[in-house]
């Protein structure tokens, strides 16, 4: 029988095992074909080196997770349509995934949740809310609060959501803006 | 022992629930953070301290806690505590006479907490927080008596690297009123704690760190005693639920107890404190 004392170590090891589940709202080529319909898309992913991870961070104001961005093009009547970015933000405890949509010239044309593991802060799936990045530009300005309204009781999840859109088209403009 | 087992059933009968995701989790297990639940968001918690060590003598108490807290807008939570203690003490005389206190209930207590700035979009978040109460017995020696407290606190949190790294401070004045049972005049005291706590978040969902604070008590305006307590904190959070584990082991003290420089008379030399919460 273990000491008193020894439950509070028994009883947190126990629990540790049950894992989170993610709720999968997109996968990849479902927003794929939302977001660029009838489009065929080629995998354009970027390993990015630690140089080009800290001067995006640097840029973006928020270092990104991934070590190599997973990037396609998106092709339609024989020409480019634009970019399909997949990325993830820390959550509350657990990432988010998510999907941004650009023009061949770098504007926002769609953002989507992809997975999300939280109790809370899932008010980021919301239309609405998603629909005024429509049209950003790279080196526009994109900070919550100030040109994206913050989800009261959401903050966290609004504001990793928004700093990753502005990563990435910082990323777009280092990266894929040549291309 | 059934007065643990009590616990650690209720405990393992929170954990069992299937997991699905989560919100105003307790990085640490005596500091707080300044965010606050979501409107209509509803959390459960049990909270289980195990005091013990008096530098002489055998002394073990235990603190049970059952919360239930609810968002009622996204900045103003409500919280009611239903309390339960444990005392054991033999050898201690004069300072505590032999007491076994088993599993009793001992009072309640409410709870408003009010975020003013988020440390998501602020330069730093803040919390005000206010908990009026009662209870039944005393949390040192087990003895009955009559106990009324109004306690107040300004709650500190900054976020850091991504908010991979967090910090919370805590500023807490508590007034207490205490009269034996069957006695009309009430004894007032006065406690002021300081507190901080500093996590990190190693892996999914589970968070390391450690936190300390400064506990005093005042009587007619005078600083009577006062201990530093100081440990490290682990932080596992599943979807729907998550628990917090802390052990504090006094590091200073005064008045010195057995010409220490720790108060073992009115502390304990070590505490270990296990929160867990569940979201519904």
């Amino acid at each position: 029988m273990p000491s008193r004392s020894a439950w509070y170590v028994v009883l947190p090891a126990l629990a540790i095992p049950a894992s989170a589940e993610a709720t999968v709202y997109f996968t990849i080529p479902a927003a794929q074909q939302a977001m660029f319909p009838g489009a065929t898309f080629a995998d354009h992913s970027i390993a990015l080196t630690p140089a080009q991870r800290k001067a995006i961070g640097a840029a973006a104001g928020s270092a990104g997770t991934d070590k190599v961005q997973r990037i396609w093009e998106a092709r339609a009547g024989g020409k480019r349509a634009g970019w399909f970015i997949v990325d993830r933000v820390l959550g509350k405890h657990d990432y988010i995934t998510y999907a941004v949509a650009l023009s061949p010239d770098g504007a926002v044309r769609g953002v989507e949740i992809l997975d999300y593991r939280e109790t809370y802060g899932g008010e980021v799936r919301n239309a609405n809310w998603r629909k005024q990045f429509a049209g950003k530009r790279p080196g526009q300005s994109l900070r919550l609060d100030r040109d994206i309204k913050n989800i009261s009781g959401a903050t966290l999840s609004s504001r990793h959501v928004t700093d990753g859109v502005r990563r990435l088209l910082v990323t777009y403009q280092m990266l894929l803006a040549g291309a | 022992m059934s007065r643990f087992i009590f616990g650690a059933a209720i405990a393992a009968l929170v954990l069992s629930v299937p997991t699905a995701a989560q919100a105003d989790e307790n990085l640490f297990a005596y500091s707080y953070g300044s965010e606050t639940l979501p409107a209509g968001g509803t959390e459960a918690y049990l909270w289980a301290t195990d005091r013990r060590g008096k530098g002489s003598g055998d002394y073990n108490a235990q603190d049970y806690r059952l919360e239930l807290e609810h968002g009622f807008t996204n900045r103003l939570q409500a919280s009611l505590y239903m309390n339960f203690l444990s005392v054991r003490g033999e050898g201690l005389d004069p300072v505590i006479e032999d007491v076994d206190r088993n599993f009793v209930w001992n009072g309640m207590q409410a709870a408003a907490k009010y975020a003013l700035l988020s440390p998501y979009k602020d330069p730093i978040g803040l919390a005000v927080y206010l908990e009026p109460g009662f209870a039944r017995y005393s949390g040192k020696d087990g003895e009955r008596e009559d106990q009324r407290t109004l306690e107040a606190k300004i709650l500190l949190q900054k976020n850091f690297a991504g908010d991979r790294i967090t910090w919370v401070g805590n500023l807490t004045g508590e007034q207490e009123w205490a009269r034996a049972v069957g006695d009309d005049k009430w004894a007032k005291e006065f406690q002021f704690e300081a507190s901080t706590g500093l996590g990190m978040r190693i892996a999914q969902g589970l968070h390391l760190g450690a936190e300390g604070r400064y506990s005093s008590v005042y009587v007619h305006g005078n600083r009577d005693k006062w201990a530093i307590f100081a440990g490290p904190t682990i932080h596992y959070a599943a979807r729907k639920w998550w628990g917090t584990l802390s052990y504090q082991h006094q590091v200073n003290g005064n008045p010195g107890t057995l010409s220490s420089s720790r108060n073992l008379d009115s502390f304990t030399d070590r505490e270990i404190r296990l929160k867990i919460g569940y979201n519904f």
